[in-house]
């Protein structure tokens, strides 16, 4: 294959393509096919790797029965739930923890409350010039008036008499 | 110990497979080698391209027999794996070429000065052909493959061979046109 050079490279628009032919045609380095082989079967042996159940699917061995598959799996998950509970028996629950009122802690870069609580003020009621009297009252000591005789003064009977 | 005759069927095939890959490998990578450096401008990087190009192929062999023609199937495969690394790539400093270009340029009888002018010539070159809108400069470099015809390059880039055309025409007046810009504001 003859190369083009820069000696004979066109001027003008022809400039780029020649460049790019020249690039173009470049040879490919020693070895690059072995290479994209081994590549490629390292790739293979990858994939065969991840299809194993398909592959031992069809040939003939232990693991072929429909037994020992079960029973592997069957170990398999006794293992993984066996651990699991291992694990969660070892786990103590938490104890509960006291409750004790902390201070809060102010926003940083605030300022905190000091423990003072705050006390909402109440609205002040209306206050009474004379203690308030309810009719019941005015009408039982009215009653009661009533049914007590009127005490004569002493001084007063005496002069009668 | 019996062998199920599924097993047998499934080895032949998957030794057709291989022998077919194989004779993909031999026949292709020199091209796809050659397309991958056309855009990558480094030797290690393009390899490393054609070899994900084939383990994609590795991975879709089922289809194999389904590809029309297997060489515009792969160069559009590492086409697409070089433009994706390109894109990812940071932008490559023009001495990187340079000394790439230089070291993998053929000698020819030259001295290693003119080489050096000739590498320096081949990177300012690529420089402008980088300053071109991609669709162009796509159909540019491809079209420097002399066994790429329109129509290839047309299924190559998924586009039609009339627009290949067109994004050629405007390629090359464009490169004249910066070339020409270069050469008055150096």
């Amino acid at each position: 294959m003859t190369l083009p050079t820069h000696d004979n490279l066109e001027t003008g628009p022809g400039e780029a393509e020649a460049t790019l032919r020249i690039i173009a045609s470049l040879p490919a380095p020693k070895g690059l096919e072995d290479r994209v082989n081994a590549a490629l079967k390292n790739g293979a042996r990858t994939g065969k790797v991840l299809a194993w159940p398909t592959a031992l699917g069809q040939r003939q061995g232990w693991m072929h029965s429909a037994v020992a598959r079960g029973a592997a799996a069957a170990a398999i998950v006794f293992i993984v739930a066996g651990g699991g509970w291992s694990v969660y028996s070892r786990v103590q629950p938490a104890a509960q923890p006291k409750v004790i009122a902390m201070p809060r802690i102010a926003a940083p870069g605030g300022f905190s409350s000091a423990g003072t609580m705050r006390v909402p003020q109440t609205l002040n009621g209306p206050v009474l010039a004379h203690p308030a009297v309810s009719i019941a009252s005015v009408k039982k000591a009215q009653s009661k008036k009533k049914a007590e005789p009127t005490a004569k003064e002493p001084g007063t009977a005496k002069s009668v008499q | 110990m019996e062998i199920a005759p599924g097993a047998v069927r499934d080895e032949t095939r998957q030794h057709d497979e291989e022998a077919a890959l194989t004779a993909l490998v031999s026949e292709y990578a020199t091209t796809l080698y050659r397309v991958a450096f056309s855009v990558l401008r480094n030797a290690s990087d393009a390899e490393d391209a054609v070899q994900e190009a084939f383990v994609r192929v590795l991975r879709h062999r089922d289809t194999l027999g389904e590809v029309r023609d297997h060489r515009v199937w792969l160069i559009r495969i590492v086409w697409n794996i070089v433009l994706d690394r390109k894109r990812r790539a940071k932008t490559r400093p023009e001495t990187d070429d340079i000394a790439e270009l230089a070291r993998v340029l053929p000698a020819n009888g030259l001295s290693a000065e003119q080489r050096a002018s000739a590498a320096q010539h081949h990177a300012h070159v690529l420089g402008c052909v980088e300053q071109l809108p991609a669709k162009e400069r796509e159909v540019l470099m491809l079209s420097a493959f002399e066994e790429l015809t329109s129509v290839e390059i047309a299924e190559v880039l998924g586009i039609t061979e009339s627009s290949v055309r067109s994004r050629l025409f405007r390629a090359r007046n464009l490169m004249a046109e910066l070339l020409n810009h270069k050469r008055s504001h150096p």
